[in-house]
C-alpha cells in the first residue's frame, strides 16, 4: 500500500506537529484547571477577589484529616464501594459465563437486567428499594448491608460489560470446551482457566463499580438514612456553607482525596491491563527466548 | 485401549439434519478420518462422541460402555481442536498437567508423565513458555500432549493442522501418526483434505450431507470409490458424461463396461488421469483425441484431451510421464486408452459434475 511506503518520520513536519501539540495542551489544560483550583483552595486561607489566594494555609488539611467523622466516612465509602465490587465480581463471572458457554439463551435477560440501572434514575430505583425493603426487610432500613446490596444492584452492569467483553476477546467458549475435554469441573474452569484470562476485564469493571459505589449519592440520601458515606458529607458541607468556616475548602481536600483514592486505584489498572495485553495478545509471534517467567 | 461405536446417530439443527443415521464401528487402535466438505457433519459427529453435542437419537459407545448421557468430563476421550485452545495462562508444562491435576493425580505422577508427554510430542525445551511464545505447529503438538496426558482410550482431532502452514501440515501430519501409533490409541480424526486423510488414517469414512457414504482403506476407496459422491471427493477423477448403448458405456475404441443399475440414457464414467494410456500416431487402437494443453506437474505431465463420441466433445484429463510427454506437441492428435477395470459408472445424478 501506498501510504506505508513514507517513512513514519514523514509525519512530523513542523505544522502538523505544532497542530498536536497544541491540541494536547489545550485538553491538558482543560482537564487539569479545575484539580489544579482544588488544590490551591485547599491550601488557601481565603480566595475570592483575587486570581491567586490572600495566603496560603495547611489548617484545611490537617483538619479534615483529624476529623473523625470524615475519617469514618471514607472508611465507610471505601468499604462499601470494596464490597459491592466483590459483590459484583462474584455474581456476575459466573452468570456471564453460564449465559456465554451454557446456555445462550438467558443472554438476551441478563443484557436487558444490565442495562435497567443506566436507563433508571437512581433516585428512583433507590425509592422502589425503599419501598420494597419496608415491605419485606423493614430492620434493615438505614443500615449498611442494604446500602451494599443497593450499590451493588446498581453497579452490577460496569463489571458485566466489562466482564463480557474480556470473555469475548479471550474467546472463553473455545477454552472451557476444551477444559471440559480435559475433564474439568465447571467450578475448576471457572477457577483456573476463564477467571485468570478475564483478569483484565475483572479488574476494569471491579474498578468501574467501585468508582459507581464510592460517588454515589441519590441512593445513598435515601436508602442510607444514618451512615456517613464521602458523597453525603460532601453534600452536607455544601449546604451548611454559611454555619461553618472553611467547609468549601474542607471539601476541596475531601475531593483530593477522593480523587486520590481513584486516580491510585486507576494507574493500577491501568499498568495491571498493560500487562495483561502482551501476554494476551493473540497471534504474537513465537520469539525465541525463554519463558519470560 | 477400546474402540467407538456409533449406532443411528441424528442430531437436528432446528429442520436441518446435520446428521442422518450415522452409524460407525471405530477399531481398538485404529486411526479413522471422517473426510468431507464443510457442513457434511463431521465436526458434530466428532463433537457427539466427545459430548460437546447431544445426539437426538442414537448411542454412543466407547469400549463396551455406552456413554450417550455421559458428560464430557467423565469420558475417557481426549481432544485437540483445530484452534490449538492451549490456555493462555498457562505455559506449555502446566497446559498438559492441567487435565492431570483436574483428576486430582499426585503431585509425583503429574510431573513424571508431563516430562514423559514432553519428550513424546518433542517440546521439553519449550516446557516453560507461554502459547504465545511458541508456533503453530509447536503449540499444536503441546496440545496432542494435554489430550494424552490422562491417558484417554479415546484421541478426537477436530481439523488439528488446518490453521498451520503446508511445510508444518506435513511434518506434523506424520508426527500426530507417529505418535498415535506408539501410543496405541484409538484415535478419529476430522478432515476437509482428502490428501490427508488418505495419509493418516487406516480407514476413511466418507461423509456427505450428514451421512457416511463409504468407509474403506485409502488405497480401496481410492482404487474402487463406492458412490459418486466418493468418486468426486476423492482423488483427481475424470467424470464424463456418456450414453448407454445396449447396456454398456463406454469410449469407442478406448473401454466398454457394464451400464450401472438405474442409469436412464446416459451415465457417469469415473477413472483416474493415470489410468489413461496415450499413445503416439494417428493409426491403431483408441479414441482419437487432440492435446489441448499440456501442464507440467514434476514427474508427470497432464494433458487436457478432447476426442469425440457420436459428434459429442468428451475432455479428459490423462497423465504420462514427463519425459515420454515431451515428445507430445499441444494441438497433435494421440490415441487414448482406458483400462475398464479402473472405470467406475454410476447413474446421473446431477448432470456436468467434474472431479478437479
Amino acid at each position: 500500500m501506498a501510504v506505508n511506503i513514507r517513512r513514519p518520520a514523514a509525519r512530523d513536519h513542523g505544522a502538523s506537529r505544532l497542530a498536536r501539540n497544541l491540541f494536547f495542551g489545550a485538553a491538558l489544560f482543560y482537564f487539569c484547571v479545575p484539580m489544579v483550583a482544588v488544590l490551591i483552595y485547599s491550601f488557601s486561607t481565603r480566595w475570592t477577589a483575587n486570581v491567586l489566594p490572600d495566603g496560603y494555609t495547611l489548617q484545611w488539611w490537617q483538619a479534615t484529616i483529624s476529623d473523625h467523622r470524615i475519617q469514618s466516612a471514607f472508611s465507610t465509602s471505601i468499604s462499601l464501594a470494596t464490597l459491592t465490587a466483590l459483590i459484583d465480581i462474584a455474581v456476575v463471572v459466573p452468570a456471564a459465563y453460564w449465559s456465554r458457554v451454557r446456555n445462550a439463551r438467558i443472554r438476551p435477560v441478563v443484557e436487558v437486567a444490565a442495562a435497567i440501572p443506566f436507563a433508571l434514575p437512581y433516585v428512583v430505583i433507590a425509592f422502589g428499594l425503599m419501598q420494597f425493603s419496608g415491605v419485606v426487610a423493614p430492620q434493615f432500613q438505614g443500615t449498611f448491608p442494604l446500602l451494599v446490596a443497593g450499590h451493588a444492584a446498581i453497579a452490577f452492569p460496569f463489571v458485566y460489560w466489562a466482564v463480557d467483553g474480556a470473555m469475548a476477546a479471550a474467546g472463553i467458549e473455545r477454552l472451557s470446551e476444551t477444559a471440559e475435554a480435559c475433564g474439568a469441573s465447571p467450578f475448576q474452569i471457572i477457577r483456573r482457566v476463564v477467571v485468570p484470562n478475564i483478569s483484565s476485564g475483572l479488574v476494569t469493571g471491579g474498578l468501574l463499580s467501585f468508582a459507581a459505589s464510592f460517588g454515589e449519592f441519590a441512593m445513598a440520601q435515601i436508602i442510607g438514612r444514618g451512615l456517613d458515606t464521602v458523597p453525603l458529607w460532601s453534600a452536607e458541607m455544601i449546604r451548611s456553607y454559611t454555619d461553618t468556616a472553611g467547609s468549601y475548602n474542607r471539601l476541596a481536600v475531601v475531593t483530593l482525596l477522593t480523587f486520590a483514592v481513584l486516580f491510585v486505584l486507576s494507574a493500577v489498572v491501568v499498568y495491571w491491563n498493560r500487562g495483561q495485553t502482551v501476554r494476551l495478545l493473540p497471534g504474537a509471534a513465537a520469539t525465541d527466548e525463554g519463558g519470560r517467567r | 485401549m477400546s474402540g467407538v461405536s456409533l449406532v443411528g446417530v441424528t442430531k437436528m439443527y432446528g429442520h436441518v439434519k446435520a446428521l442422518d443415521h450415522v452409524s460407525i464401528d471405530v477399531c481398538e487402535g485404529e486411526l479413522l478420518a471422517l473426510l468431507g466438505p464443510s457442513g457434511c457433519g463431521k465436526t458434530t459427529l466428532l463433537r457427539c462422541v466427545a459430548g460437546l453435542e447431544l445426539p437426538d437419537k442414537g448411542t454412543v459407545e466407547i469400549g463396551t460402555i455406552d456413554v450417550t448421557a455421559v458428560p464430557t468430563r467423565d469420558r475417557p476421550i481426549g481432544m485437540v481442536f483445530q484452534s490449538y485452545a492451549l490456555f493462555p495462562n498457562m505455559t506449555v508444562r502446566q497446559n498438559i498437567a492441567f487435565p492431570l491435576e483436574v483428576r486430582h493425580r499426585p503431585r509425583t505422577e503429574v510431573k513424571t508423565r508431563v516430562d514423559e508427554l514432553l519428550e513424546l510430542v518433542n517440546l521439553t525445551e519449550q516446557a516453560n513458555r507461554y502459547p504465545k511464545q511458541i508456533s503453530g505447529g509447536q503449540a499444536q503438538r503441546c496440545a496432542l500432549g494435554r489430550a494424552l496426558a490422562p491417558n484417554p482410550e479415546v484421541l478426537l482431532l477436530d481439523e488439528p493442522l488446518s490453521a498451520l502452514d503446508a511445510l508444518v501440515r506435513g511434518r506434523l501430519r506424520d508426527e500426530i501418526r507417529r505418535i498415535q501409533q506408539r501410543v496405541g490409541i484409538t484415535a478419529i480424526y476430522v478432515t476437509h483434505d482428502q490428501s490427508e486423510a488418505m495419509a493418516i488414517a487406516d480407514r476413511v469414512a466418507v461423509m456427505n450431507d450428514g451421512r457416511v457414504e463409504q468407509i474403506a482403506a485409502p488405497a480401496d476407496l481410492y482404487d474402487l470409490p463406492a458412490t459418486q459422491f466418493s468418486a468426486t471427493f476423492v482423488g483427481s477423477r475424470n467424470a464424463v458424461e456418456l450414453a448407454v448403448r445396449e447396456g454398456r458405456v463406454g469410449i469407442p475404441g478406448s473401454f466398454h463396461i457394464a451400464a450401472p443399475e438405474g442409469s436412464n440414457g446416459h451415465a457417469l464414467a469415473f477413472f483416474r488421469p493415470e489410468d489413461v494410456q496415450i499413445s503416439r500416431g494417428q493409426t491403431g487402437d483408441g479414441m482419437r483425441a487432440r492435446v489441448e494443453l499440456k501442464i507440467f506437474l514434476g514427474p508427470t505431465t497432464r494433458l487436457h484431451l478432447v476426442g469425440e463420441d457420436d459428434g459429442r466433445p468428451i475432455a479428459i484429463f490423462g497423465d504420462m510421464a514427463s519425459r515420454q510427454a515431451r515428445l507430445i506437441e499441444e494441438g497433435e492428435t494421440v490415441r487414448v486408452h482406458v483400462d475398464p477395470d479402473h472405470v467406475q459408472a454410476f447413474p446421473i445424478l446431477k448432470a456436468g459434475q467434474r472431479g478437479s
